[in-house]
């Protein structure tokens, strides 16, 4: 993938969002997502601009500029992470589990059996729906356990929802 | 789960599969509609079909039976809904005496004088108290089916259905008062139910214990019946089990004395003396105030005396039974392949004694229960290391505690902990995965393999720094057990070899 990413030096297996290269395949997800992402973080700064621009303009404060000018860069800073996160979330349908990598600063990989699942959420929020896109989470018995897939194509969405309950209900075991 | 025969109470048509309907539709074969019509024996005759239980029924005589598991409705029919016992209201009331003392407080006290004080307490307890009859004239339970309905509230009318096939497990409980007019408590636990389901309080002992008898019968899993004492009797019926372990109460003492607590007292008296000594004011309730206070911080300590009080451990076929408590003697059993976690503490203090505490995590109890000592989560309050080892040993067969594999992190992880690096550590046993943490209050965790949900992999900024990460083994309810700070290819070889043991172990776990 996205040599970038490794901002450590080499390690014994090909990079720390990659283990087992040779028996996983990974699937990225939609580069759409970058959009959804980006206009939702331009609907959070418009809305923080106008209120912070509102409060300058009455009182004048300097702090309330420089919050401006802090937030403007935070969300430059945003827009190229977002781009590499994107990127970063990658998901793997392996025999008996689901592998979900995500997290850029704090990386995180999920490794999750169908046979634990309880439930799987499909969920398509209004922006992602403009972009063609849908959410799969699939939910255990314990609340730590986060495996959660956006940016998926709906019709890629319900083969895996399809897949996950057709394995979950063929292994399920519950608690 | 439940791959009992269901329990067929005489006169009922088989339950319909999958019918856990709370409302008050009439499934199919159940007989005669369940619940528009008012059994006969509340209060006046019934009234018109359509009259919904309870009605605006004037409280006429209850016959004795009321309250009584005896059969006294229509022959084949419905079974009737009983009552809850009908001192009850009573208990209620007396219970809501402490809140009402609680809540006026002791400036109140000195603001309205002794007599205005008590009118004002009498006055608050009698409200309370009327209620309590009201309402439990209104509440109402029976077994339908597979199902417990529970029928309760005046205004706001309320039928829970509890589908007896998620029963985790029955707990009778008796509290204080409980225990000095001979009834007890029912508490339910439903697997992911948000708390405590229906606490049915307050039936007698004997009742209490035939109506938990037949509830884990109909959910299938019928334990050996126990011997019914009568009402009246301390403590409700133990089954005879095999007797694991009994606390002694000389050490439960001795180790509640050993906490940060009970050494920091002293100190806070002398303070108060101190102060009082110097100002020569000794104001009633300036003394009153402080004594809450204390009591306050004393409180931890106190409770786990009390309600650890006479301890003892019972294994009784694949389930724990646990028995404590002093005021509130309750018993719980607890499932053994409902286990999800055993954890080990050795508190600073108590490793003059070589002593530890052994907890476990159950599944179904959730998390979010503010008061935890509803869960069944306690295995041994205080034991040396022989009795930690037997009790665990029953609760994971073929684990030894003091044979557990474990290794610490690699010596880079001191940057990120620099005092407790040799402190924590983790290893895979036979059957658990072992977690090491805590420099003052050693801490061990384990988890089966057959019990993880879901293992995750993380790393922090500086973990990438050091190429380390932190390998989380995921149970349901409860924190689960985590590896901090291992080597990055051995994190990814302990995650693979997890997944590859927890698939194993379920496969092995599961019924032919």
């Amino acid at each position: 993938m996205n040599a970038d990413d490794l901002a450590g030096p080499p390690t014994t297996p090909p990079g720390p969002l990659e283990p087992w290269p040779e028996t996983v395949r990974w699937q990225p997800i939609s580069r759409d997502l970058i959009w959804v992402e980006l206009i939702r973080l331009g609907i959070g700064l418009a809305v923080a601009l106008v209120v912070l621009g509102a409060a300058w303009a009455f009182s004048g404060h300097w702090l309330l500029g420089a919050a401006i000018g802090v937030s403007l860069l935070l969300s430059a800073w945003r827009t190229v992470t977002i781009v590499r996160a994107v990127r970063a979330w990658g998901y793997a349908e392996r025999d008996d589990d689901l592998l979900v990598r995500h997290g850029l600063l704090v990386r995180r990989l999920s490794i999750v059996p169908y046979s634990r699942m309880q439930f799987v959420d499909v969920s398509a929020g209004p922006l992602e729906r403009a972009f063609d896109l849908a959410t799969v989470q699939l939910h255990t018995a314990a609340a730590a356990s986060d495996a959660r897939v956006p940016g998926l194509r709906p019709a890629e969405a319900s083969r895996l929802r399809d897949r996950l309950t057709a394995l979950g209900e063929d292994r399920a075991e519950g608690l | 789960m439940t791959n009992g025969q269901p329990w067929p109470p005489p006169g009922y048509a088989p339950p319909t599969p999958g019918d856990v309907s709370p409302d008050h539709a009439a499934p199919p074969g159940y007989g005669p509609p369940p619940d528009q019509t008012p059994p006969p024996g509340y209060g006046t005759p019934a009234g018109p079909q359509a009259q919904p239980w309870p009605g605006p029924v004037p409280p006429g005589p209850v016959p004795p039976g009321a309250w009584n598991p005896a059969p006294w409705g229509p022959p084949g029919g419905e079974e009737p809904r009983q009552r809850l016992h009908p001192l009850s209201p009573a208990l209620h009331g007396a219970k809501s005496l402490v809140v009402v003392i609680a809540g006026l407080s002791w400036s109140t006290l000195s603001r309205v004088g002794f007599g205005w004080f008590a009118v004002l307490v009498a006055v608050f307890v009698l409200g309370a108290t009327v209620l309590s009859v009201i309402s439990w004239w209104n509440t109402g339970y029976h077994v339908v089916g597979r199902e417990l309905r529970v029928h309760e509230g005046l205004l706001w009318r309320r039928t829970r259905a509890i589908p007896l096939e998620r029963l985790q497990a029955v707990e009778v409980v008796r509290p204080l008062l409980a225990q000095l007019t001979g009834l007890a408590e029912l508490r339910l636990e439903v697997v992911g139910g948000g708390k405590t389901e229906a606490p049915l309080a307050y039936l007698g002992v004997a009742e209490a214990s035939a109506l938990r008898q037949r509830l884990l019968a109909v959910a299938g899993r019928a334990p050996a019946p126990a011997p019914t004492a009568a009402p009246g009797v301390p403590a409700p019926p133990a089954a005879a089990g095999r007797r694991l372990h009994a606390v002694r109460n000389q050490d439960l003492l001795v180790s509640q004395l050993l906490t940060p607590q009970a050494f920091l007292l002293p100190l806070g008296l002398a303070f108060v003396v101190a102060q009082f000594l110097s100002e020569g004011s000794w104001s009633f309730i300036a003394v009153a105030s402080t004594l809450t206070a204390m009591a306050g911080v004393l409180l931890q300590p106190i409770r786990r005396v009390l309600d650890d009080w006479s301890f003892r451990l019972d294994a009784e076929g694949d389930t724990l039974r646990v028995h404590n408590g002093l005021l509130e003697t309750r018993v719980q059993t607890v499932p053994l392949h409902r286990v999800q976690t055993v954890g080990v503490t050795w508190p600073l203090l108590w490793r003059m004694k070589g002593w530890l505490r052994l907890r476990l995590e159950v599944a179904g109890y959730s998390a979010g229960e503010p008061d935890d000592r509803n869960r069944p989560d306690r295995l041994l309050p205080v034991g040396d290391a022989g009795t930690g080892e037997l009790v665990v040993a029953e609760v994971l067969p073929g684990v030894r505690l003091d044979a557990l594999p474990g290794t610490p992190p690699p010596a880079r992880a001191r940057w990120l902990r620099p005092l407790s690096r040799a402190a924590v550590g983790a290893g895979l046993d036979e059957r658990v995965f072992v977690a090491r943490s805590g420099l003052l209050t050693r801490r061990l965790t384990l988890v089966p393999y057959a019990r993880i949900q879901s293992v995750r992999v993380t790393q922090g900024p500086a973990q990438r720094r050091l190429r380390l990460a932190t390998v989380h083994a995921d149970t349901a309810g409860g924190a689960g057990a985590a590896a901090v700070d291992r080597d990055l290819g051995d994190a990814w070889a302990l995650a693979a070899e997890l997944t590859a043991r927890a698939r194993a172990a379920r496969r092995a776990d599961r019924p032919a």
